[in-house]
Parts: C-alpha cells; sequence; structure tokens
C-alpha cells in the first residue's frame, strides 16, 4: 500500500464525503461555466462580427423601405463595389447568422479579411454562404450592403451611412455583462470558500494518517503533493461533467438570455465558433490549487499578523468601513464592485469573530455549567465551521439583495407600465394619415359624458443643449394632457407640474437623461425642435425602465409647424363606446381599410416576460449558489459533530437523558445556522442599497426605490432552521452507534476548543 | 450502608448476530462489598470495558443476576444512578475540550446535584489546583486524568468505575494518579472497580478478576461506549 493509496482510503471509509466534495465541484463547475458561456458568447458575438466589419459603409435608400436583391443589382450595373450582408434569425434560434457573399467581396481591394472573413470559414458561425442563408426559415431577417463609396457615384434615391453592429446603447450591454461577471465572482468566491472549509476538513480528520505517515518517513512536503494529486485528480473527475452540465445550463437558459441582450440593449447577438471549455477548467483548477496552496502563499508571519489585527475585529470593521465608503464615492461600475468586494470581505471576517466573541461572553455569563459548556461548545462550532458559514451567510445575502432588487423591480415596472399603458387601446395613426382629423372626430364624437379619455403622442426627435454640446434626445408630444398621464408616478417634480405642463410651461424629462446630465427639477433645459430653440424650466422626471435614450415630455402645441414627425399615435380608453366604432370611423375618415390597434394588455403581458427573462438567469444563479451553501453546512456540521460525538456521549455516561443530548445537539445545529442567517440580514440589506441605489444608476442610469420584504427573511429563515435540523436529525442516528474514542496520537481529532 | 453495593451471578453476554455470536462474558460471578476495590484483569479484548458499560447500565447483560445497591439491574433507573452515584473514568478523553478544568468538574457536580463550591478543593486536592483556569489541551495527560479524577469525587460517588485510567500514561505518572485515586478512595469510602493489564496496579486492590481465561480474541480494537 502506497502512501497515496492509504490517503485515499479515507474517501474508501467516508464515501459520503467523497461524493459531496464531487458533488460540490461539480455543481460549483456547472453554475460558473454557465454564467461565463452566457456572458463571453454575448461579448464575442459582437466582437467576432465587428472585426470584419470595421470602419464600413452601408447603402440606404433615402426612402427608407429595406433593402432587395433588386437595389444589389441596380448598384452593381452602376458599377459600384457592394457586399450583401443578410443577417438572418432562423426559426427557432436566438442568435443570428451571417450570409455573405465571398465573391462580390473581391472588390474590396486590399481588404482580404473581407474575402476570408476572418479566416473563418463559412460554417455559420456567424458567418454563412449568403445563399444557404437565405434559404433558412427565418424568424426574421434584413438585408444590408456593405459598399466601398471610393468605387462609384450613386444615384439620388440612395444614400452612404456608417455600417456598425454596436448599438448606440451599446455600454448598457455592456453594463449588464459587467453585472453578470460581478455576481459570477462572488459565485467564485463562495465556492472557493466552500471547497477550502472541505479542504481543511479533511486535513484535520486525517491527521493521525499524517502523522503515521511521518512516522514512516514520508516526508510532510510528500504528503500534501499527495493531497494536492487527490484534489486535481477529483477536479479532473468532476471538471469535465461539470463544463458540460454548464454548458446544458447556459444552452438552457441561452434563448432567454439573447432576448434580453436583443430586446433591452438592443444588441444583436450572433452565433458564435464554439463552446470554450478551458476557460471555466483553466478557472476552476486555479481556484483549487489556491484554496489549497493558501497556506504556503501566505507566509505565516503574515496570517499571524492577520489574526493579531484582526483579534479585536478591529481589521474587519476597517475593510467594512472603507468598502462603505468606497461604495459611497464611486464613480464607476469597477471601482464600484471593487468596493463592494471589499465590504464583504469586511463582513465576512467580521461574523465569525461576532460570533467568537458573543459565545464566549455568553459562556462566561452563564452560571448554570451545563449551560456554560453549550456556549463554549457552540464557539466551537462556529469556528470550526466559520468558512461553510461565512459562505451561506453571503450567498444569503446575495440571494436577498437580489430577491429584493428582482422584486422591487417587478413590482415598480409593473406599476410604470400600468402607467404608461393606462389607456386600453392603442392606436398607430397611418404614415400618411393627418392625425388632425382623428383629433377632431374624437372632440366631437367622444364628450366627456361617456367616460372616454384619450390623448394623441407625437415622436420625434430634438436637439438638447447641454454645457455647450448637443445631443440629440426623443421627442413626445401629448394632446391633451389629461388623465391618461397625470397620475404618472415622478421621481422628483416642481409645483403642479401637469398642469403647467398642458399649459406649455416646461417640460418633463426621464430619468435616464436627468441621470445622465444631472437635471433635476426646476432646471431649465435648451432645447432645439425644427431649427427652433426653447429655454424651459423642467417640471418633473419620470422613471423609465424600458429605453435607455434620453426622452422629452411636452405639450404637443409647443411643436413647431414643421416639426418632423417620425410616428404618431393614439391612446384611448374607450369608456362606453365600443372601440370598432372609433376604428371604424377613422379607418374611413383616413381611407385606410386596416388600422394597427393593440390592446395595451398584450403589450403589458409581453412586457412582463421580457422582464422575467431578464432576471431568471440571476434568480438561478443566485438560488443554486444557496443551495450549495446550504448542503455544504449540512455536510460540514454534520461531520464536525460526527467527530464530536464521543463527547456527546460522556454525557450520557454522566446520566443525560437521550432526549437531553438529542435537544441540546439540535439546539446547537440550529442556533449556528440561524446564526448565519441573521447575520446575513444586514450584509443583505447593505448589498439590496447597493444594487438599487448605486450599481442600477451607475449602470443603467436609473434607481429604485429601497423596498424591503420582510417575508422573504422569513423564508431564508426557514431555510437555515432546515439545515439546522437536517444536522440535528443526522446526529440522532448517529448518537445510537458506539463513538469512537479520540485517539491519542498528536492533536485529539474532534477535541478542538 | 447496605452491606453488599454489586452482586454479580452467572452473567453472560455476547455480541454479534445469530450466525456469528462472539461470547465475551460467559457464567461470570463476584461480589464487591462497600468501600471494596475489585480488579479486572486480562488482555486486550478479554472483556473487561464490556463488563464496565454493563455495570453502568451502558450495555445490557444477555442473561445472569445483577443487583447493584441492592436493586435488581431491570429495576435500576441506571440514568440516576449513572448521573448521582457511578463515576466513570476512562483511559482519556474524559473532560469537556471546550471548558476549563475547573467548569468541567462543576459540569460534572451539578449534574450530580453536588454543591459547586467544593469543585476548587477537589482540584487542589489532586494538586491541579492551580491549573483550574486552564483548558484540556493545555495540561499534560498525567493532569487531565487527575481532573478527571476530580470530576468523579466531586459527584461524591458511591461506586467509581474505571477503565484503564492510567492506560496511556508513563510510569511514573501512573503511579502517581493511582496514588491518588487509591488514596481517595479510601478516605471517601466509595467502591472502586479497575480495569487494567498491569498486574502492579491490579496488586493494589482488595480483590482480582481474572477475565483471561474468558473467551478473548486478539482484537485490539477501540471499545465503543
Ligand atoms: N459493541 C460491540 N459490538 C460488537 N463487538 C463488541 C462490541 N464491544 C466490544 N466488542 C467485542 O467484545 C470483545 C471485548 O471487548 P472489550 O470489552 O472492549 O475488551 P477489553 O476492554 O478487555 O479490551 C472484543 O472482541 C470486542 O471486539
Ligand atoms: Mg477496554
Amino acid at each position: 500500500m502506497t502512501a497515496f493509496s492509504a490517503l485515499l482510503s479515507h474517501y474508501r471509509r467516508h464515501p459520503w464525503q467523497g461524493i459531496a466534495l464531487a458533488l460540490l465541484m461539480l455543481m460549483a463547475t456547472a453554475l460558473w461555466t454557465g454564467i461565463y458561456h452566457l456572458t463571453s458568447q454575448a461579448r464575442a458575438s459582437l466582437s467576432q462580427s465587428e472585426r470584419v466589419v470595421e470602419a464600413r459603409y452601408q447603402v440606404q435608400r433615402v426612402d427608407g423601405a429595406a433593402l432587395s436583391v433588386e437595389d444589389f443589382v441596380t448598384l452593381r450595373r452602376q458599377g459600384l463595389c457592394l457586399m450583401p450582408w443578410l443577417e438572418v434569425l432562423p426559426e427557432g434560434e436566438s442568435r443570428r447568422v451571417i450570409g455573405v457573399d465571398p465573391l462580390a467581396a473581391l472588390c474590396f481591394q486590399g481588404q482580404a479579411d473581407v474575402v476570408s472573413f476572418d479566416g473563418q470559414p463559412l460554417r455559420g458561425d456567424p458567418f454563412m454562404d449568403i445563399a444557404d442563408a437565405a434559404a433558412l426559415p427565418a424568424r426574421q431577417a434584413q438585408l444590408f450592403l456593405i459598399v466601398d463609396p471610393d468605387t462609384g457615384e450613386l444615384s439620388a434615391d440612395y444614400r452612404i451611412t456608417d455600417f456598425s453592429l454596436a448599438p448606440d446603447t451599446g455600454q448598457l450591454g455592456d453594463s449588464f455583462l459587467l453585472n453578470l461577471d460581478a455576481l459570477s465572482v462572488l459565485v467564485l468566491l463562495i465556492t472557493g470558500l466552500l471547497l477550502r472549509s472541505v479542504y481543511l476538513l479533511s486535513l484535520s480528520q486525517r491527521r493521525d494518517s499524517f502523522a503515521l505517515l511521518h512516522r514512516f518517513g514520508v516526508s510532510p512536503r510528500r504528503v500534501r503533493g499527495h493531497l494536492v494529486a487527490e484534489l486535481v485528480g477529483l477536479a479532473a473527475l468532476t471538471l469535465m461533467p461539470g463544463i458540460l452540465l454548464g454548458q446544458l445550463l447556459a444552452n438552457a437558459l441561452a434563448g432567454g438570455f439573447a432576448s434580453v441582450m436583443e430586446g433591452l440593449f438592443d444588441s444583436r447577438q450572433f452565433v458564435t465558433s464554439g463552446n470554450s471549455w478551458l476557460m471555466p477548467a483553466l478557472v476552476m483548477v486555479t481556484l483549487l490549487l489556491l484554496v489549497c496552496a493558501v497556506d504556503w502563499l501566505i507566509p505565516e508571519k503574515l496570517r499571524k499578523a492577520f489574526a493579531v489585527a484582526n483579534r479585536s475585529g478591529g481589521l474587519s470593521l476597517l475593510l467594512l468601513v472603507a468598502g462603505g465608503a468606497g461604495v459611497w464615492l464611486a464613480a464607476n461600475l469597477l471601482f464600484l464592485f471593487g468596493s463592494v468586494a471589499l465590504m464583504l470581505a469586511g463582513a465576512g471576517l467580521l461574523m465569525p469573530w461576532c460570533l467568537s466573541v458573543l459565545s464566549s461572553r455568553l459562556a462566561q455569563a452563564s452560571k448554570q455549567p451545563f449551560r456554560r459548556w453549550w456556549w463554549a461548545e457552540f464557539g466551537v462550532l462556529c469556528r470550526r465551521l466559520a468558512l461553510p458559514l461565512v459562505a451561506l451567510q453571503l450567498s444569503l445575502a446575495m440571494v436577498l439583495a437580489v430577491q429584493a432588487l428582482v422584486t422591487t423591480f417587478e413590482a415598480t415596472f409593473d406599476h410604470w407600465l400600468g402607467q404608461r399603458l393606462s389607456a386600453d387601446y392603442y392606436l398607430e395613426v397611418p404614415t400618411d394619415a393627418d392625425g388632425q382629423v382623428a383629433v377632431d372626430w374624437l372632440e366631437q364624437n367622444l364628450p366627456e359624458s361617456s367616460g372616454a379619455i384619450w390623448h394623441r403622442v407625437l415622436r420625434g426627435q430634438g436637439q438638447l443643449d447641454v454645457s455647450g454640446h448637443e445631443q440629440s434626445v426623443d421627442i413626445f408630444a401629448v394632446a391633451p394632457v389629461g388623465a391618461l398621464v397625470s397620475d404618472w408616478r415622478l421621481i422628483e417634480s416642481a409645483g403642479q407640474p401637469w398642469q403647467r405642463l398642458a399649459a406649455g410651461q416646461g417640460v418633463m424629462v426621464n430619468e435616464q437623461l436627468a441621470y445622465r446630465h444631472e437635471l433635476a427639477a426646476g432646471d431649465s433645459v435648451q432645447l432645439t425642435l425644427a431649427g427652433q430653440s426653447l429655454r424651459l424650466p423642467v417640471l418633473g422626471v419620470y422613471p423609465d425602465y424600458g429605453r435607455p435614450a434620453g426622452e422629452i415630455l411636452l405639450a404637443a402645441d409647443q411643436l413647431p409647424d414643421d416639426f418632423s414627425v417620425s410616428f404618431e399615435s393614439f391612446s384611448i380608453s374607450p369608456g362606453e363606446v365600443d372601440i370598432e366604432v372609433i376604428t371604424e370611423a377613422l379607418s374611413a375618415l383616413w381611407q385606410e381599410p386596416a388600422l394597427t390597434l393593440r390592446d395595451n394588455r398584450s403589450i403589458r403581458d409581453l412586457a412582463n416576460r421580457v422582464f422575467e427573462q431578464t432576471f431568471m438567469l440571476t434568480r438561478a444563479m443566485t438560488m443554486l449558489t444557496l443551495v450549495l451553501a446550504a448542503v455544504a453546512l449540512l455536510l460540514m456540521g454534520w461531520v464536525f459533530l460526527s467527530t464530536r460525538l464521543w463527547y456527546f456521549r460522556l454525557l450520557a455516561v454522566w446520566g443525560t437523558a437521550r432526549t437531553g443530548i438529542f435537544l441540546s445537539l439540535l439546539t446547537l445545529a440550529l442556533t449556528v445556522s440561524v446564526s448565519a442567517a441573521a447575520l446575513a440580514l444586514p450584509v443583505g440589506i447593505g448589498l439590496t442599497w447597493v444594487l438599487v441605489q448605486r450599481i442600477n444608476p451607475l449602470a443603467f442610469g436609473w434607481s429604485l426605490p429601497l423596498d424591503l420584504y420582510p417575508g422573504f427573511w422569513l423564508e431564508l429563515l426557514g431555510l437555515a432552521l432546515l439545515i439546522g435540523l437536517c444536522i440535528g436529525l443526522l446526529m440522532r442516528r448517529q448518537l445510537g452507534r458506539p463513538a469512537v474514542r479520540p485517539s491519542v496520537t498528536g492533536t485529539i481529532t474532534g477535541g478542538e476548543r | 450502608m447496605e452491606d453488599n453495593v454489586l452482586k454479580v451471578r452467572g452473567l453472560r453476554k455476547s455480541f454479534g448476530d445469530r450466525d456469528a455470536t462472539v461470547p465475551v462474558l460467559a457464567d461470570l460471578s463476584f461480589e464487591l462489598h462497600s468501600a471494596g476495590s475489585l480488579a479486572l484483569m486480562g488482555r486486550s479484548g478479554s472483556g473487561k470495558s464490556t463488563l464496565l458499560n454493563i455495570l453502568c447500565g451502558l450495555e445490557q447483560p444477555d442473561a445472569g443476576e445483577l443487583t447493584l445497591f441492592g436493586q435488581d439491574h431491570r429495576q435500576i433507573d441506571w440514568q440516576q444512578l449513572r448521573r448521582e452515584r457511578i463515576g466513570v473514568v476512562f483511559q482519556e478523553a474524559n473532560l469537556m475540550p471546550a471548558l476549563s478544568l475547573l467548569d468541567n468538574v462543576r459540569l460534572r457536580a451539578s449534574l450530580a446535584g453536588q454543591p459547586e463550591s467544593r469543585c476548587q478543593h477537589w482540584l487542589d486536592v489532586l494538586d491541579i489546583g492551580a491549573l483550574a483556569q486552564r483548558f484540556p489541551d493545555q495540561v499534560s495527560g498525567g493532569q487531565r486524568q487527575r481532573a478527571a479524577l476530580a470530576m468523579v469525587f466531586a459527584m461524591s460517588p458511591s461506586l467509581i468505575l474505571a477503565d484503564e485510567p492510567t492506560g496511556s500514561l508513563d510510569r511514573v505518572t501512573a503511579d502517581d494518579v493511582a496514588d491518588s485515586l487509591f488514596r481517595l478512595q479510601a478516605e471517601t469510602g466509595c467502591g472502586l472497580i479497575l480495569a487494567t493489564h498491569d498486574p502492579e496496579l491490579a496488586s493494589r486492590c482488595e480483590k482480582i478478576l481474572d477475565l483471561a481465561h474468558q473467551a478473548a480474541d486478539q482484537n485490539t480494537g477501540q471499545s465503543g461506549l
């Protein structure tokens, strides 16, 4: 029997520990791989396709119609160098492919990359032959024509514009991905804590075997080498299945994810080449090695100094305060995430310290010896389980914060949607029709007595002059300003904002615009509409969770006559009148047989669906992490208490009733797990605040009210109780079996204090 | 006080299931009068620990009569007896690791319903009074066994069951601890049953019961509680 197999025999005696460790690795790998895939694919999707089209131009029709093959033929005849670029979203897929024609691209001089398409064969990741792409059953397809503008003159029907894949709102999509990155780092941290605690446990359980091996002449270095080999072997066994599982997870979530990226952030998602397994494998192996190597990497002196510095909790408080200050002052997301990391580190260090102080104080304060024993034992348990406890605390806090964010957002978003879609119907004005005709008809035929309410919305572009430089903003002009808007929730407002808006005495701006340019109610904005300059006060700031673009709302009669309206619609709640009466009349007036009328309820459903997909990923991730941490604590608690079984049975030898012993075991386990939950609460609330008040404004330009959901706290408390209860019940089974007396060699296993 | 603390007649105990039973104790008879001392001898696996376990109710005999303090073993409230009258000392790990020596003694005394005020006294008597605030891992093996004795005497027992109490100590320390045990046993007048494979230690008891002739195996496995 070699030293190595002697070490491995530990798992033969404790198969559950081996299995649990493997499962832990597997789940953590799967989780991390899943997230990594989604975010890296989203990033690769753009950069990969973008390399090909860098600094290129496209042809567009002046009349705004979509391009077709005929346009290609016409322009080609005029002698232009053109390349067709067909983006297809195939049926049943969530990401696009790009159809290209390498032959047509040959005319691009000295731009070989266009021909070779970044050196990639045309396999559909994302580039494929245009004929194949056109043959795909498509949900959506759009043809672009990429042009070399130096090769000829364009006829008047066409114009040349920049061709870019990145949306204007690109940085929003990036923020979203960055948020996910931060979350995955947190998951990695928690996983690291759990792995470390399992490693330490297996170390302490095998101290006797190590001492024995040492006596047989095996050097400590070799023993450690074997240990690392054992863990790497374990990783080899679990990594690949974990990565595969993670890829399955990513694929399951990919559809929702891509539709979020496209729908919410206007970021087109393309198929990317291959699923990378290398990165997750590297990250997990590195994590594992770090977890084992911390002891050798950090010099003994430094660790001692660290322990001394934190003896009175000073260091953790310092970290907490520094992190808090950083969060308060952070001006960009990376700095903010760094500060949050500091805060969490502080909280994680503070918790074992708190529990340790609490237990020793209470032990000292207990007059009754049995109670004193109980508190002393509680202290031991907290110290021995510090790592899994901190992991549980952090994941509970994370779940708490994410849950509060999502629920708040859900409620706020729903409320907001309700206001935005407060009319029953939404009617588009056809392109050539005159909206004023409809206004006249509605004024005559829908008297107030009918209970009907409506307003007309004109949309277009305006220029906002912010400290010297012009920015284009979306204009929403409303008339009449009435009940459909006047009970919108405003983030801030001047007195009687809606009356003043109706009277043309000012404008409202959306939150994104206000946040970006630090506009507040009472400030003035310089606005240029159709060449006409206006200076108006800001009457209010309204939240807008759907659109990242800057928006200005004003009364329609403020618009200059030659303002070019890009889109016009009516919002109508018909009251007692049948909506069909209205549509029929307008359709006749506009001489347009088919009007586009939408039932706002269905729009609301759609928006809610997109919303749910946005957070499904975050929710799934945090929940899985919580399960991981809970299982880990359960396991470690059980294993550690098992090593202390002798002392519990000693109580039986001293005449304590079995039920009494079981009860003290149970209360110990329950108190430990509930303490983790209780201490997670302040961290969770802090994290919630950071999420809604700091991260979201920085990342997306909107903030949310800080709502807390005590009902959910109770659920998590229930989970903590469940963990404690499971540990207690597992121990009860153990109590019935003969306990092994701790051996005397070396340090007594399970005899820690 | 009853004259006979303990009376055992035809005691039998075997382990294992129906297919393979291992007889450990076969037809064992002996008695112990109050303040008497008895040494259980025999090599490892001869059933010393098993017998002690039966004598404090942690294990049930298969057959035979056992009378303790005049009560039949089937009528005894073992829990109460272990709490208040029978003190058990093992070879090691007799102390709660998270409590100081003094708190350990207090815990044992309070379970037995004895005043805690005498606890320091017992540590003093056993020459470890100065170590009262130390934790078990901060003192030597001999000092730990002394503390274990202090715990037992603090409950003011009628009978002490000691399972190789000096088994893991060196000769000199073992003798010191044994001296204290026999001295205090004589002073307090309680009964003592001591399991040992050390003939010298056994010879200090009034009587010796040799289990060596009993069924024994070479199994040196650690015994269960
Ligand atoms: N709970 C048990 N189940 C099965 N066999 C046991 C049990 N306890 C002790 N034995 C066996 O009984 C025999 C006597 O053990 P023990 O009383 O511990 O001997 P000693 O204390 O004299 O060394 C040994 O063979 C041992 O393996
Ligand atoms: Mg024994």
